[in-house]
């Protein structure tokens, strides 16, 4: 019946199951943001309806006044950044050598990159930790990033875009005088544009809002990013004070979820499309 | 001025032959044809002469110069593709500057002159800020066409061009083709699968066959002489009827339903097959044959008739008023003077005296 | 001739190790070294920070069999990951079969369900604890409002990790509902007139046509699903800790616990070398399983 009718647009009752769903849904975040305009006596008074009685803005200065918020976002801007622009350049070159060059060890070579996709990070992260704490790099901005830079998952999605270009319009490039270099920085990268922003976006919404890592890494507000400040702010207040801990979180949250909102289409394309090949 | 010279080039892949000693000379001008099946082993060798192929062994020249190893860029070759191989992303006119940019010294403004020109011969002049999305598949043929044009190369390579338009625009490309060949004098190597093709715009065919070459001839040549049985057959439409005969004592050959021997010339192989074409049998009531309709078509201003001669059938082209309707027995005629035999093992073509 | 061949063959294998070099170089050093040093520093003594390192055999691996909290913890893990990700995927192909429609708001239900996806772990834990909270919680508030009596959720053994899980399905099962939706959206929608034609109820439908269908791509969300149930270390880090009574210790907590906090690195690698071989296992059972089936089922 569910499937029937709602393939065939007729399901106006489907409102009726989908809305409160979707209100359930949007709860938390609803919630995040009620509760960072109340006061807090408001928060404990189980009296106190679901609004706030009055909008009250000083939780947002207040959380601001208590943790370096811009540095935390310079350095997580600085650390998606980073990561981001690394991994373009890696899995670029990577992945233009798996889809369109024949040389010795090529399904052994993918092979590497496929297994590191299953790998979980935290069969790593202890041996890593102590790499970079031999070469004196934890407490730094590269330390947040190194890790990152090669990107199995990102090479295998960019290999598979790369062939589906026609070999015929390589072969126009190359008889247009392109070698390998200029056929992929003229031909393909701008034909698989979709495919680098849906990895792009993808990459951004993981390491901005990583966590684990960063909490290892670092242990200065100079290199922390936004959400390993914000995990601070919890542990600081230890619970007493959720308005300005959700003043904090509607600061952390909002960059990603302002962009998602403008570019809803792109976002949700983008990890739409992780399924299918 | 423009020879391109192919001498003994092979080419295999992990070991495996596909092509086998091609010598063929395409000489300035020409409008040189390679046809054949698929998987007959042109395109590759149209793919060798544009170096986007390795050449296994063999020499390849063009105007003189040995070429064999060079880079695609340095043959002074241009090629339209089956597919058209334009660069999505870019409009009509950067597809014909990239190459232009890439591998000519030219200033920007020669550049857009060779451009505008080539433009207004292919009538692509208001197309050229459109990508090739917003262009109809005859356009973006034409801007292939234009791409190549603009290189001014020495030679033109077609690889399947017009196989991925609908039957019309075929016939008006192709005469558009022509137009161009004949008007800028251009040296062009054309692979097609499609006989017609091959016919109408060649002013020499190569056939070809599984890698290797057949039979290198004007088309009318190949058409009235085919060397062989598989030249024969793929060449016309219907396609020439193959008659298995026995040569009998006094040298005539013989077939169950032919009235009596036919002398076809001295010293002929106990069997051959006796090659005729439907245009060349006259159907009556009298004949040197005998058989029985078993089918007719009519195709508008002209009728084929389907006849079988035992176990052998042929088809004979007939007016449509004269077509005679199935069942009937007939008498069959044939043109001896354009008739032909082929060797039955071999399937060589045996030279008739007559 | 063969010569100039070759020399080309050389160079294009040239120039793609020299392509695949860079990230060749970081996959070595931050994925493939880590995982050697690990197996290494699992057959030792070794503390963090002490650059001494005593051998000590297998005898990590052995202290790993006798070791309650590390069998709770894989016991926790195992319990996590096999309900949470099938029936996030059971949500997820539920909303997306009902979302697979011209309905109206289409594209707002899709972002209402979608949107968690982009909270960061640590910031969706806290507002779970806050919602979770005894007393002033909403959820807490909402079963007094019923006259139901209140629940301290994460501090109760028996339901701290349900209610993680819960949380958890609220944040990825919108993530699994848009790579479903995807899918869907190429099943030819004349599958389902026939299947009207022939009196098919939506149930069988969904059982009988969708579902099939669209295995190849339910195969990879499990995949994903499996290797996105390690953002659990978030959550536990954020909202328990592990408690109570390690009531919510997972394993990749455990070995951040024994590696960070017990500064046991030579255990802890141990621990983490588990992790990986039981999700290769699981991933190879999954692969030579449902991978199977699926090949059969997404031929068409």
């Amino acid at each position: 019946m569910l499937h029937r009718l709602s393939r065939r647009a007729r399901g106006g009752w489907l409102h009726f199951v989908m809305l409160p769903l979707a209100v359930l849904w949007m709860s938390p975040m609803i919630w995040i943001v009620l509760t960072s305009l109340k006061t807090r006596t408001e928060v404990f008074d189980p009296a106190a309806g679901l609004l706030p009685e009055v909008l009250v803005f000083t939780n947002y200065p207040a959380t601001l006044s208590v943790a370096p918020f811009g540095t935390y976002l310079i350095n997580s801007i600085l650390t998606t950044g980073s990561i981001l622009i690394c991994q373009l350049v890696t899995i670029t070159l990577a992945a233009y050598a798996f889809a369109r060059l024949e040389f010795r060890f090529k399904n052994f070579l993918f092979g590497l990159f496929l297994l590191q996709v299953m790998f979980p990070i935290y069969s790593t992260f202890l041996a890593n930790f102590v790499t970079l704490r031999e070469m004196g790099m934890i407490n730094t901005l590269p330390a947040l990033v190194v890790p990152f830079v090669a990107s199995g998952y990102g090479t295998f999605m960019l290999r598979q875009s790369f062939r589906q270009i026609p070999s015929e319009l390589s072969d126009a490039a190359r008889l247009d005088g392109c070698g390998h270099l200029a056929t992929l920085w003229y031909v393909c990268l701008p034909l698989v544009q979709p495919t680098l922003i849906a990895f792009g976006i993808i990459s951004v919404v993981t390491h901005w809002n990583d966590y684990m890592w960063p909490l290892l890494v670092t242990n200065s507000d100079s290199v922390r990013t936004l959400p390993i400040g914000l995990g601070l702010l919890a542990k600081a207040d230890s619970g007493a004070d959720w308005t300005r801990l959700m003043a904090g979180t509607t600061i952390v949250v909002s960059p990603l979820l302002l962009m998602f909102i403008i570019f809803q289409r792109r976002f949700i394309d983008s990890f739409m499309h992780t399924g299918v090949k | 001025m423009a020879t391109v010279n192919l001498s003994k080039i092979n080419k295999s892949y992990a070991g495996r032959p596909t092509v086998h000693d091609i010598d063929l000379t395409i000489e300035d001008r020409e409008f040189m044809v390679l046809v054949g099946p698929s998987g007959c082993g042109k395109s590759t060798t149209l793919r060798m002469i544009a170096g986007l192929e390795d050449i296994t062994s063999g020499v390849l020249t063009i105007d003189g110069k040995d070429v064999t190893d060079a880079l695609p860029q340095k043959r002074d070759i241009a090629m339209v593709f089956q597919s058209y191989a334009l660069y999505p992303h870019m409009t009509a006119y950067k597809n014909m500057a990239f190459g232009l940019l890439r591998t000519s010294r030219l200033s920007k403004a020669e550049i857009d002159t060779r451009i505008r020109e080539a433009a207004e011969i292919l009538h692509i002049t208001d197309l050229l800020d459109r990508r090739p999305k917003e262009l109809s598949g005859g356009e973006r043929q034409r801007v292939a066409i234009g791409r190549a044009l603009v290189r001014k190369p020495k030679v033109f390579l077609f690889d399947e061009p017009l196989s991925n338009l609908d039957a019309k625009l075929r016939n008006r490309m192709r005469g558009e083709l022509k137009r161009l060949h004949q008007e800028l004098a251009l040296t062009v190597i054309y692979v097609t699968h499609d006989q017609i093709e091959a016919m109408t715009l060649g002013t020499r065919v190569a056939m070809m066959s599984k890698g290797h070459l057949q039979q290198v001839g004007a088309p009318m040549d190949i058409y009235m002489h085919p060397s062989n049985t598989f030249v024969a057959t793929f060449i016309g439409s219907p396609e020439m009827a193959l008659i298995p005969c026995k040569t009998d004592a006094g040298g005539q050959i013989r077939h169950a339903s032919f009235v009596s021997g036919l002398a076809m010339g001295e010293g002929l192989p106990a069997g051959v097959l006796f090659g005729i074409r439907p245009e060349e049998v006259r159907l009556g009531d009298e004949g040197m044959a005998r058989g029985k309709v078993e089918r007719t078509e009519l195709i508008g201003a002209e009728a084929l008739v389907e006849v079988s001669l035992g176990d052998d059938r042929l088809t004979v082209k007939s007016s449509v008023a004269d077509a005679p309707s199935p069942g009937t027995d007939v008498g069959l005629t044939f043109d001896l003077s354009r008739a032909r035999l082929f060797h039955a093992e071999t399937g060589r073509a045996i030279a008739v005296g007559g | 001739m063969s010569r100039n061949v070759e020399k080309a063959r050389r160079n294009e294998a040239v120039l793609a190790y020299f392509l695949l070099a860079p990230s060749l170089l970081f996959l070595a050093a931050f994925t493939y070294w880590p995982i050697l040093r690990s197996f290494w520093f699992s057959l030792h003594d070794v503390l963090l920070g002490d650059p001494r390192m005593f051998f000590l055999g297998a005898e990590n691996y052995q202290r790993l069999l006798s070791d309650g909290l590390f069998w709770k913890t894989l016991g926790n893990t195992a319990f996590y990951t096999l309900i949470t990700v099938p029936v996030a995927i059971a949500i997820a192909l539920l909303l997306a079969v009902a979302l697979d429609s011209k309905l109206r708001g289409m594209a707002i239900y899709r972002s209402a369900f979608f949107y968690p996806v982009m909270i960061p772990s640590v910031a969706a834990g806290m507002v779970w604890v806050f919602l979770y909270a005894p007393g002033y919680g909403p959820i807490n508030e909402a079963l007094a409002a019923l006259g139901l009596p209140q629940i301290d959720w994460l501090n109760k053994s028996g339901l701290a990790l349900p209610a993680i899980m819960l949380m958890s399905l609220w944040k990825y099962s919108g993530y699994f509902m848009l790579i479903l939706l995807a899918a869907l959206k190429l099943v030819p929608s004349d599958l389902y007139e026939a299947a009207r034609l022939d009196g098919v109820s939506g149930w069988d439908q969904l059982i009988h046509i969708t579902v099939p269908l669209i295995s190849p791509t339910l195969y990879f969300v499990v995949i994903i699903g499996l290797l996105h149930s390690y953002q659990i270390f978030d959550y536990v880090y954020v909202m328990t800790q592990g408690g109570p009574a390690d009531a919510t210790n997972v394993l990749t907590f455990y070995i951040y616990q024994t590696g960070f906090q017990y500064q046991d690195i030579g255990y802890a690698s141990t621990l983490a070398n588990t992790l990986l071989l039981s999700v290769l296992a699981l991933i190879g059972l999954i692969a030579v399983t449902l991978g199977r089936r699926v090949h059969y089922l997404g031929e068409r």
